[in-house]
């Protein structure tokens, strides 16, 4: 019996579906290249995507057809060599649409396998932010800054092959350099691309993560029904309006926390988070109109607090906000936790301040796909300095 | 003579003055497994919220089907029920039927409880608009038939609907390299269509709920007024029309305010333009040139500016040659169609 290799890519639904595509496409060709047969797939659960959500696709690899055949006859690979996550923000976790609770990035890496992450941060934060676990793995970081488009125009920003390029240098067992330089020019036509993948390969950087490292939390998770457990015709509860809110200070309630699906929470699929100043608010509502999630909870005094369970990040919130920096759209890799913003600043307000200017200041650029024609002509050239210094 | 047409009260859903006066209690919730920045989720959230907790929602297949109620679980806090693709029509006009026979028969409290079904642009302005057109010839019964459009079929990915505006990428009209323009169709007047075609319908309007107030008071009137209705409502769609989410809001003022997506109602038979649109068919704000909207959406990318001038043209047309600008598109002296090649 011969070996087989798998390599999962997680990547945001939609935003990098082509990027995902194209990394385990070329994965598979450059290991034709080195004699080994494979096939890459997108996971079916995950189709139809959506905007944002976590979606998996796969490339396996193996010496033989025959072991190939052995590896492809399950629904999806139960263990991987490498996990690749082309956004940092999903080293937090990966809740698919198409199935409830939440999966550590690296529950299905291997015992001394391999997490490659793109990413700007240091290998400490992208630690902490996944899940520990009882064996060891390794964490490499291909320098770059998320590369998010959409459906129909792709940001050629190389971010596909610095990643393959780090790939051959992590697993050269699985395909070499040499396979996967073939492999980039025949199917991009493009010899800076190659330069790019090489320079990844050289440049990659890489540390050991030991057992019990990383976020101590409990991945969100609950018991499914079982199929013996459904009745004829499907009914199920609808879901409570919800109760009033009660201020941590005071202890006066008013408002209201609409109840919520409880087996569906979004802060997996957001890579930015809204900050909110609750001083400069003149409690305009829009916000809280206009969140197609439903996530602001109405508070005693009339506040809106974006709930952390709910908010996917699409920044509406902050787009139709009409006071300046009220709401704010930071990256979802400077935060820890997922409390409630309005009774930290109700706790202490100063402290709280001081804490959202700190975020404010940290926003990176905003980069989450089409926003004008031309855009991406703009960007790439930013992107590739990136690529080239690092 | 006694009237034949016997119907139930409805509730008395009064506008909403300002948005400081809408109720904050939900009645669709979060845990949707919609795309970031769905304004459709954000149609579901109003329309509830407008009709209030006494009502009935029942959804055909589509996004605001599979994406919010799957396996086992619910955003919905009012009664939802699933119907096929093409039945939101038979499926409105049922429980309505419904709903009607058993307060009659006194198995249920009489009380006006709101009928809303929902339908996409696929399952309504396509497959459904059979069951739809017969709904609204029945004057029995009190129901509103809303149309979420998104443009295409958004949740099987992007295949392009009757509803898709005239050269957007789809996943059935890629543009290449040869061919520039793979779709040569003018979206379906569907609110039009409702209105002209079905005297018995008491209330037909446009909405887009980057402007909330107008949309929701929309479908309190529509509750009210009782009868068959029907609402039809854009819904910038981050995924198919391939845009940053943050742009939603936005896209859906600009679609009004280019005057690509014309706001009315008709009462009674009585034609109204409303919100942004009046203002622009009154002179008070100038329409906007449409590039500023279709150059901030991937799906109109590969348009060049002939492209651009052919769009702007037809919008022209349909502000300055059309029988009734925006809404009927009949015209006494036919122009030469001339598209880019």
């Amino acid at each position: 019996m011969g070996k087989l290799y798998a390599v999962e890519i997680v990547y945001r639904g939609i935003f990098q579906k082509k990027l995902a595509t194209n990394i385990s496409r070329a994965i598979v060709l450059a290991a034709h290249l080195d004699g080994k047969p494979g096939i890459s797939f997108g996971r079916y659960g995950d189709s139809p995507e959506r905007n944002g959500i976590p979606a998996k696709n796969f490339a396996i690899v193996a010496t033989d057809e025959q072991t190939l055949q052995e590896g492809m006859a399950k629904y999806e690979p139960k263990e991987v060599d490498i996990t690749i996550s082309v956004d940092d923000t999903l080293c937090k976790g990966v809740e698919s649409w198409a199935w409830y609770g939440l999966q550590p990035i690296n529950k299905l890496t291997k015992p001394g396998g391999t997490l490659i992450v793109t990413s700007m941060e240091p290998a400490e934060k992208l630690i902490e932010m996944a899940h520990n676990r009882e064996t060891p793995y390794n964490l490499a970081i291909v320098k770059g800054s998320r590369s998010f488009s959409g459906l129909w125009v792709y940001k050629d920003d190389h971010t596909d092959v610095r990643v393959l390029g780090a790939i051959a240098k992590v697993m050269p067992e699985l395909v070499s350099l040499d396979a996967m330089k073939k492999t980039i020019l025949q199917e991009w036509k493009d010899p800076v691309k190659v330069a790019s993948a090489e320079k990844s390969y050289n440049r990659v950087t890489k540390a050991l993560v030991q057992p019990g490292q990383g976020n101590p939390e409990t991945p969100y998770q609950f018991e499914l029904p079982k199929w013996h457990e459904m009745g004829e015709g499907v009914a199920i509860p609808c879901i409570p309006v919800g109760k009033t809110v009660e201020d941590p200070v005071t202890h006066v309630l008013g408002g209201i926390r609409p109840d919520r699906n409880p087996t569906f929470k979004k802060f997996s699929t957001r890579t930015m988070r809204p900050v909110v100043n609750f001083e400069t608010c003149i409690k305009c509502t829009l916000c809280w109109l206009q969140c197609p999630d439903t996530c602001f909870d109405v508070t005693p005094e009339g506040l809106y607090d974006a709930n952390m369970e709910a908010c996917c990040g699409c920044g509406v919130c902050e787009a139709v906000c009409p006071v300046d920096k009220c709401v704010t759209m930071v990256a979802e890799t400077e935060f820890a936790d997922n409390g409630s913003q309005w009774e930290t600043w109700r706790k202490d307000s100063t402290g709280y301040l001081q804490w959202l200017n700190q975020k404010i200041e940290s926003r990176p650029e905003r980069s989450h796909g089409f926003r004008f024609k031309g855009q991406y002509q703009e960007q790439v050239g930013e992107m590739l300095q990136i690529a080239q210094e690092s | 003579m006694a009237t034949i047409v016997q119907i139930d009260p409805t509730q008395q859903l009064d506008p909403f003055k300002s948005v400081k006066k809408i109720p904050t209690h939900e009645f669709f919730t979060s845990g949707h497994r919609t795309c970031q920045g769905c304004e459709s989720a954000l149609v579901m959230k109003m329309m509830v919220k407008a009709a209030g907790p006494r009502t009935i929602v029942l959804g055909s297949t589509g996004c605001m089907y599979v994406a919010n109620t799957t396996y086992y679980s619910t955003s919905w806090v009012v009664p939802w029920m699933h119907t096929q693709l093409g039945s939101s029509g038979s499926a409105a006009l049922g429980a309505a039927a419904g709903l009607k026979a058993q307060m009659r028969k006194g198995k249920m409290k009489q009380e006006p409880i709101n009928v809303i079904a929902f339908c996409g642009d696929g399952g309504g302005a396509d497959m459904g608009l059979g069951a739809i057109s017969a709904t609204m010839t029945h004057p029995d019964y009190n129901l509103l038939i809303l149309l979420y459009d998104n443009e295409s079929y958004a949740n099987t990915d992007i295949q392009l609907s009757g509803s898709t505006p005239w050269g957007a990428n789809t996943t059935f009209s890629t543009p290449g390299s040869v061919k520039r323009i793979m779709h040569h169709r003018w979206k379906k007047n569907m609110a039009g269509l409702m209105a002209v075609g079905h005297p018995t319908c008491r209330y037909v309007a446009t909405i887009c709920m980057s402007y909330g107030l107008h949309g929701m008071n929309s479908i309190r009137k529509a509750l009210t007024i009782g009868g068959p209705t029907f609402i039809h409502s854009l819904d910038p769609c981050p995924k198919g029309w391939d845009y940053d989410p943050i742009q939603s809001h936005e896209l859906g003022e600009l679609a009004v305010q280019c005057g690509i997506w014309p706001l009315y109602e008709v009462e009674d038979g009585k034609l109204r333009l409303t919100g942004r649109t009046q203002q622009i068919a009154d002179g008070k704000i100038p329409r906007k040139p449409v590039r500023d909207y279709l150059l901030r959406q991937g799906r109109f990318a590969h348009f060049t500016n002939d492209d651009l001038d052919y769009f702007q043209s037809k919008i022209d047309q349909m502000w300055t040659k059309w029988l009734i600008p925006g809404v009927i598109p009949f015209e006494k002296d036919l122009a030469a169609d001339n598209p880019p090649a």
